[in-house]
């Protein structure tokens, strides 16, 4: 029942879009569809509905635990605060005639069904139908970096559907192989996951390893993990800056819960041990990559991009240690780098406002006189950039420290690489942050910068996420800490 | 009724067909006649789901093949051949990294290679016999064939067509291996429709934007002017 209310709200949305005369409209229709959804499923939790098998949601293929709900909680708060960010963002792209006012009806058509494709995707019990959902979001997604017709937009889009796309048919094909090895252990053969978790510890290791192995192809690349991770920074720093709070903080996500998923049916199997290997190695390694792509770059929104792929490879490296502390600060980091991230977006976003190069979009933005121009964003910047690099007392910190203490006790030697290369990439915003943002123009000069009012609906979301964060790393609460405990015990680790 | 092995026969004959139109698709410059080798391949797998209907009888292999024709022989070829009329790209003759010949190489050490890897994967599981195996060595070999052509062609149109003909890799290994619920089959049809349509689309987009470009650029010579002056 609840998979027919979230389709009439985005259906009601999609009506309202459609219906709608001006930006406003359609812009309220999906932020009215996102805390619909919010509380739609904060009502679904509450009323202690969870874990629903398939009968209480009235079809076989989806099913409601408590990581499908954690993961929907997260993405309705940040499509909410984009949608209301994109107010005033957007407004701004039309009177710059960067968006054609021909777009707009497309472009928040598919706001309100990625939304949709993305609450299915969490709810998808059959993974075949994970899949396609998580396939569809793809496009959807491409569609929104292409929405601004601009010739580098188009082609970060078209980057990013094919090796995200190519690499999920392997997936595809992994998948095929788990159903096979189903048929062979049951006889019927199924692709549900709670069928599969069941039946799991009877799998032959080696077809099993193979079959995850495929799986993580393709989730990789959705994720940005090294070395599909190239069209991550395109993508999320073309896209409007709406947009790239999505990307980064929702999209990047579904790619993760595949692999959390299908690790956690490989985790019964007798193959743990080399697959854990596997996600060390490649989360390591990707750490690696961001923390040295982000040291020369300019680019605020690809450094922010690139600090996405770094957090990834921590959430991979948390994962392989697979301790149940260890997937609890895992999972508790992926609601922390989400917030975080899109804040930083956010702000990012109104840099760009400000500072982007009129003469071509492929420059760099000319950021001076923060503090003089833009004060709001620029500490929105300091305090988000505090966060992400993991200060002492925001969530990420207490995530990272938590994950890397049980590496400790693994691995020395990888922890001692990882503090390496996790100082790298925080100095590396440090530096940026030094760098860029105390350039002052010559007072002589006669300034040549037009002040870019920012709308208040667009410091809304960047004030309500930090806050967020600053409550969220002094204080948690017993049922934060047993709500996310149920969803270890629920993956059986 | 003719007799399975037969059938297996003809099977076996149209796995050749596959490799042909395959390694067409991957050194041909010509991108109409690449399209009509994907619908030649696509047509390929609609034979063999029929002649597989014919050794195992399961009515999902009917509906595969029905809805194979119809996207991937009849819409999609139609569409992309339709867009590229508009566009007016005839040739894609940018090959980056790797040069016909030698994709047709590597082509040919990636079969081998699948075909050593999965003997051992499949060792454990209960794959039928050797017609199957090789069923599914052709499949993923075609899925990284075509993978070869989405990274090797700078066009967007030629990368989907890589892509296409990864897809039918993938439908290829789905029938040998495995026989999976209709509904999945249909939803990454209606999947792959939506690419099509999306990335073509976005083509055009950059065909058009490019006088965007030009006034961008027109902009930017007068701002120099200026300063000059």
């Amino acid at each position: 029942m609840i998979l027919l209310a979230f389709a009439l709200c985005t259906l009601v949305a999609l009506a309202g879009v459609i219906a709608g005369r001006d930006h406003r409209q359609m812009n309220t229709a999906c932020i009215a569809q996102s805390v619909a959804f919010f509380l739609l499923a904060g009502w679904f939790l509450l009323s202690g509905q969870v874990p629903a098998t398939a009968l209480a949601i009235g079809s076989q293929f989806f099913f409601v635990d408590h990581l499908g709900i954690y993961e929907v909680l997260i993405s309705t708060v940040l499509f909410t605060c984009a949608a209301i960010y994109a107010r005033g963002y957007i407004e701004g792209l039309l009177e710059s005639g960067e968006l054609q006012k021909g777009s707009l009806r497309l472009f928040y058509a598919a706001w309100a069904l990625l939304l949709l494709i993305l609450v299915l995707a969490f709810l998808a019990d059959n993974l075949a139908l994970f899949w396609i959902c998580a396939e569809l979001t793809t496009i959807i997604s491409a569609m929104l970096v292409a929405i601004l017709a601009a010739r580098e937009n188009i082609d970060a889009a078209i980057k990013y559907i094919f090796i995200a796309s190519t690499s999920m048919l392997f997936s595809f094909i992994g998948f095929v192989f788990l159903f096979e090895i189903s048929r062979t252990v049951t006889g019927t053969g199924t692709l549900n996951w709670t069928g599969l978790m069941g039946i799991a510890h009877t799998f032959p290791a080696g077809i099993a390893t193979a079959a995850f192995v495929l799986v993580f192809i393709g989730f990789a690349a959705k994720s940005g993990i090294f070395p599909f991770h190239t069209w991550l920074p395109e993508a999320h720093a073309k896209a409007p800056s709406a947009v790239s709070a999505v990307l980064s903080g929702v999209l990047l996500n579904v790619g993760i819960y595949g692999i959390i998923r299908v690790y956690a049916i490989i985790h019964q199997t007798g193959s743990s041990g080399q697959v854990s290997f596997l996600l060390a190695l490649f989360g390591v390694l990707t750490v690696g990559i961001a923390a040295f792509s982000m040291v020369p770059q300019r680019n605020l929104k690809k450094l922010i991009a690139f600090s996405s792929v770094e957090n990834m490879g921590i959430l991979l490296v948390g994962l392989a240690v697979a301790t149940p502390v260890a997937i609890f600060w895992m999972l508790f980091h992926i609601m922390a780098h989400s917030f975080t991230k899109a804040s930083l977006f956010f702000s990012a976003g109104i840099l760009h406002r400000q500072y982007r190069s009129h003469l071509s979009s492929e420059a760099v933005d000319d950021i001076r006189d923060v503090f003089v121009y833009q004060p709001f964003a620029a500490w929105g910047i300091i305090i988000g950039g505090l966060a992400i690099i993991g200060m002492p007392l925001f969530p990420v910190f207490w995530s990272k420290f938590f994950i890397l203490r049980e590496l400790g006790t693994i691995s020395p030697v990888v922890l001692f690489i990882m503090l390496f290369l996790l100082f790298l990439a925080a100095a590396a915003l440090g530096y940026f942050v030094l760098t860029t943002f105390t350039k002052i123009t010559d007072p002589a000069r006669i300034p040549d910068i037009v002040p870019y009012r920012t709308p208040v609906n667009m410091k809304l979301p960047i004030i309500f996420l930090l806050a967020l964060l600053v409550i969220g790393g002094l204080v948690f609460t017993q049922g934060e800490v047993s709500f996310i405990s149920r969803i270890v015990a629920e993956l059986r680790f | 009724m003719i007799e399975t092995t037969t059938l297996a026969g003809l099977i076996k004959v149209l796995f050749v067909a596959i490799v042909i139109t395959a390694a067409y698709i991957i050194t041909t410059r010509n991108l109409l006649s690449g399209v009509s080798a994907y619908a030649t391949q696509s047509l390929t797998l609609v034979l063999i789901a029929l002649l597989l209907y014919g050794i195992e009888g399961s009515p999902v292999l009917l509906a595969i093949a029905a809805i194979t024709f119809a996207s991937k022989v009849l819409i999609i070829p139609y569409f992309i051949a339709s867009i590229q009329e508009k566009i007016r790209i005839k040739r894609d003759i940018e090959f980056h990294f790797l040069s016909p010949t030698t994709s047709l190489v590597v082509s040919v050490a990636l079969m081998l290679l699948v075909y050593i890897a999965l003997g051992r994967v499949m060792a454990a599981s209960a794959i039928r016999d050797n017609l199957f195996f090789f069923g599914a060595v052709l499949g993923i070999s075609l899925m990284l064939m075509g993978m070869m052509v989405t990274f090797s062609r700078k066009r967007a149109l030629t990368k989907v067509l890589g892509f296409l003909s990864m897809e039918n890799g993938v439908l290829l290994f789905g029938l040998f291996v495995t026989e999976l619920p209709f509904i999945i089959e249909f939803l990454i049809v209606i999947d792959l429709i939506i690419l099509v349509l999306l990335t073509t689309i976005l083509t055009v987009g950059i065909d058009s934007t490019l006088e965007d470009y030009h006034k961008r650029l027109h902009r930017f010579h007068l701002w120099e002017e200026e300063e000059r002056s």
